[in-house]
């Protein structure tokens, strides 16, 4: 494993970053061909680039969707010690990503180094806007749990300020924040389950808190808010009108590449940190994109050695804004992601019967 | 007249018709109202400034045009007297919307009242002919037509098929394998007649030296008619073709290749685009393909509009091994009868390129090959017509009185 404790988070610039993201991403492309044979057949069937890319776009990548079809690993089933899985929402298959203890190690590393930067070395109080139930399987994964457990190692005297049933626990809530007043605190949740079941409870019940100590980081996805035509900007306003929160800080990720978040900075821009990358492409040729041009991200990340996603071709749209110079002084590329493919009418061979 | 029971009549959304009677009395084959109705449908169909939009409806249209019917209903030989059926139940499939409209068109033709059952699926193309129909149908001179046309929807429901499979004269079943069995585990009248549509699995043949032989301007019409095998349906139709077999040796097919396939590209990235989701949706389909299956040997997608997958044997089930919008499957063959080993009673249409009419007659025949019911040039996979799935569509919805 590579020794991050070497590398800044957020201060290499583009060059920098790059030398050292492609010697950690062949290595991982040679190790998967190595070890995964499905990885292997279908890299050579594709006859993309080897494990010798010259260029971090040159890495091969394979599509996120793929492990909702196929079990992917790089090390022997009894190795694993997590099976991680997607929130699969809409009724679909579900991705199953396996963990074993270097990778999930790595995991938690990667994230302590990116969260840091946003809410400093120490542990912070943390009140998760979700119930209790949601951590109560540890051996399914889902995305929410995933996050629930991830972010709580970066927090102490975890609350949940829901209850079973979503409704907000008043008596838990006003305790916490009256114990832990004169410190920041940690809130976080996911960016659909804060609004529905706090935000917008909250503004039904007309209550407000005043949480001014609070950082709150939300992340999961803006598919419901998009369904309610909710901007982030909405978002935020809303969140400062009813918990006084200034803070906020978006992320997005994902479950097939846990750790390497990318953050939203105090400018509104998600960052690549050291450990990651995103490219954009276009999905007619799955040719680069250039910046302020949207496309299809691909994800680059430095963590998975237990299963080959360490490129990954999402199906979500994004724009790269600028790199290395975004005025909140992180280095790197900056982004922004519009959401998911837009799911045309699939015509299928099914039958009227059916 | 068939009385449509309350409880039926109920679950029944009408796009067409709407009384709880239906007619079942039988007219003549190509009844003259019949023919002028569906000539005048052509007529008013292409007439209209959003067709252009429809290519599938402008197809039908143009099939049933009145130089097209005359064809079809000349028949100078027959003394017989041919007369419908009576009723003639249809479940229209969802893959090819506009299917709907052949298949009441060979009703009509046929001499036949018509029950048309469209997909629950909406279909832009399948509302854009059901509103031309119901035009047409409101005038006065077509009032007899009004009583032999209905088209409906209704959820999946046991008490609505089984009414209509036990008053049926015919039934015309499309929609694959799961719908026909289905729709054969209803009672139905013991002189009643069927056509069924179930899966089929269809193939291409190219003859290599051909390819190599062509002028650039005989190539550019070959990529037209690739085009509209492959695109116009997005290979979703039963007679899309989804095996492209090179015959020839491996020097001649890997000229050949190199030849045709750059072309083709360079017409399809002038003419057509997919959704960006169908790109994605091809190229998880082709990556699940390439690892599931030993018998791929190479993925190419230059730009994702077209994949080229080159197999290095056949599948087991090759009619499983399928793509999608623009995914070619593609293997080479020394000799026509290597393709024998995977025709069974699945295969439907061989379009072909580079061979004589004769020379792939006597492959069938040679070769005592259980499948193939079409055998059409590249560009022609999807001309529906009154011969279709091995069936003389016409005769097996009428009957024919001898008379002499």
């Amino acid at each position: 494993m590579i020794d991050i404790k070497k590398y800044s988070t957020f201060s290499l610039t583009q060059p920098e970053k790059e030398v050292f993201l492609l010697e950690r991403l062949n290595n991982l492309t040679e190790f998967h061909l190595e070890n995964c044979p499905e990885y292997f057949s279908l890299i050579s069937k594709f006859r993309v680039a080897s494990s010798k890319a010259k260029n971090i776009a040159d890495i091969p990548f394979i599509p996120v969707r793929l492990f909702k079809h196929i079990d992917l690993l790089s090390v022997p089933k009894n190795t694993v010690i997590k099976t991680m899985t997607s929130s699969g929402t809409s009724g679909q298959q579900i991705s199953r990503i396996y963990l074993d203890k270097e990778t999930s190690a790595f995991q938690v590393k990667i994230l302590s180094k990116i969260l840091s930067d946003f809410i400093g070395p120490k542990r912070l109080p943390m009140l998760t806007i979700d119930c209790k139930s949601i951590i109560s399987n540890r051996k399914k994964f889902s995305a929410r749990t995933a996050g629930v457990l991830g972010f709580s190692m970066f927090g102490r005297d975890v609350e949940f300020a829901l209850d079973d049933d979503m409704s907000i626990n008043f008596h838990r809530v006003t305790e916490f924040l009256e114990k832990y007043k004169d410190e920041n605190i940690l809130i976080f949740g996911f960016t659909s389950i804060i609004w529905r079941h706090f935000i917008e409870e909250l503004e039904r019940l007309e209550k407000k808190l005043n949480i001014s100590n609070g950082i709150l980081i939300h992340g999961g996805g803006w598919k419901q808010m998009e369904l309610q035509s909710v901007t982030n900007e909405e978002y935020k306003k809303r969140i400062l009108d009813t918990l006084n929160v200034k803070r906020v800080h978006n992320y997005y990720g994902m479950v097939e590449q846990t750790g390497s978040i990318f953050m939203e900075c105090e400018c509104g821009f998600l960052h690549a940190s050291s450990f990651s990358d995103i490219i954009i492409r276009n999905p007619e040729n799955f040719h680069l994109k250039g910046i302020k041009q949207n496309g299809l991200i691909q994800l680059l990340s430095v963590i998975p050695k237990s299963y080959p996603g360490h490129s990954l071709l999402s199906e979500d749209i994004g724009e790269i804004h600028g790199i290395d110079n975004c005025k909140c002084g992180r280095k790197g590329k900056y982004f922004k992601v519009y959401g998911r493919l837009k799911n045309a009418e699939l015509r299928g061979c099914s039958d009227t019967y059916t | 007249m068939i009385l449509i029971p309350k409880d039926i009549f109920s679950k029944l959304t009408f796009l067409i018709g709407g009384s709880n009677y239906i007619s079942n009395s039988p007219s003549g084959v190509y009844n003259y109202l019949g023919v002028e109705f569906l000539a005048e449908l052509s007529k008013n169909l292409l007439s209209q400034k959003d067709i252009r939009k429809y290519p599938d409806v402008a197809t039908f249209a143009f099939w049933c045009r009145n130089s097209n019917l005359k064809k079809i209903t000349h028949n100078p030989f027959n003394n017989n007297l041919r007369v419908g059926l009576g009723l003639v139940y249809h479940n229209s499939p969802s893959n090819v919307p506009v299917n709907f409209a052949f298949s009441l068109a060979f009703g009509i033709l046929s001499g036949n009242s018509s029950v048309v059952r469209l997909s629950s699926k909406e279909s832009e193309s399948a509302s854009f002919i059901v509103t031309a129909l119901l035009e047409l149908l409101n005038i006065s001179k077509y009032i007899e037509m009004k009583k032999t046309i209905c088209i409906i929807k209704f959820d999946r429901d046991d008490e609505v098929n089984k009414f209509w499979m036990s008053n049926a004269d015919g039934r015309v079943i499309w929609g694959g394998d799961i719908t026909v069995a289905k729709m054969r585990s209803y009672p139905c009248k013991p002189r009643s007649r069927e056509i069924v549509f179930p899966d089929r699995f269809s193939l291409c043949v190219i003859k290599a030296s051909k390819i190599i032989e062509s002028s650039d301007s005989n190539l550019n019409k070959v990529c037209e008619n690739l085009f509209n095998d492959i695109y116009i349906m997005d290979q979703q139709a039963c007679s899309s073709p989804q095996l492209f077999n090179w015959v020839g040796n491996d020097s001649t097919i890997k000229k050949a290749k190199d030849r045709l396939w750059p072309l083709f590209l360079k017409y399809l990235q002038k003419k057509h685009s997919l959704e960006p989701v169908q790109y994605m949706n091809k190229y998880v389909d082709a990556c699940i393909n390439a690892i599931k299956n030993d018998n791929i040997k190479s993925i190419n997608h230059e730009n994702n509009v077209l994949f080229n997958i080159e197999l290095s044997y056949f599948h087991e089930q090759q009619q499983l091994q399928r793509g999608y919008f623009g995914t070619v499957h593609e293997i080479s063959i020394k000799n026509l009868n290597d393709l024998s080993l995977i025709i069974d009673d699945r295969c439907q249409t061989l379009t072909y390129f580079g061979f004589e009419v004769e020379e792939l007659k006597n492959f069938i025949t040679s070769n005592k090959l259980r499948g193939v019911d079409r055998i059409v040039p590249v560009g022609k996979s999807l001309d529906m017509g009154v011969i279709w799935d091995g069936y003389d569509i016409i005769n097996h919805l009428s009957r024919t009185v001898d008379v002499y």
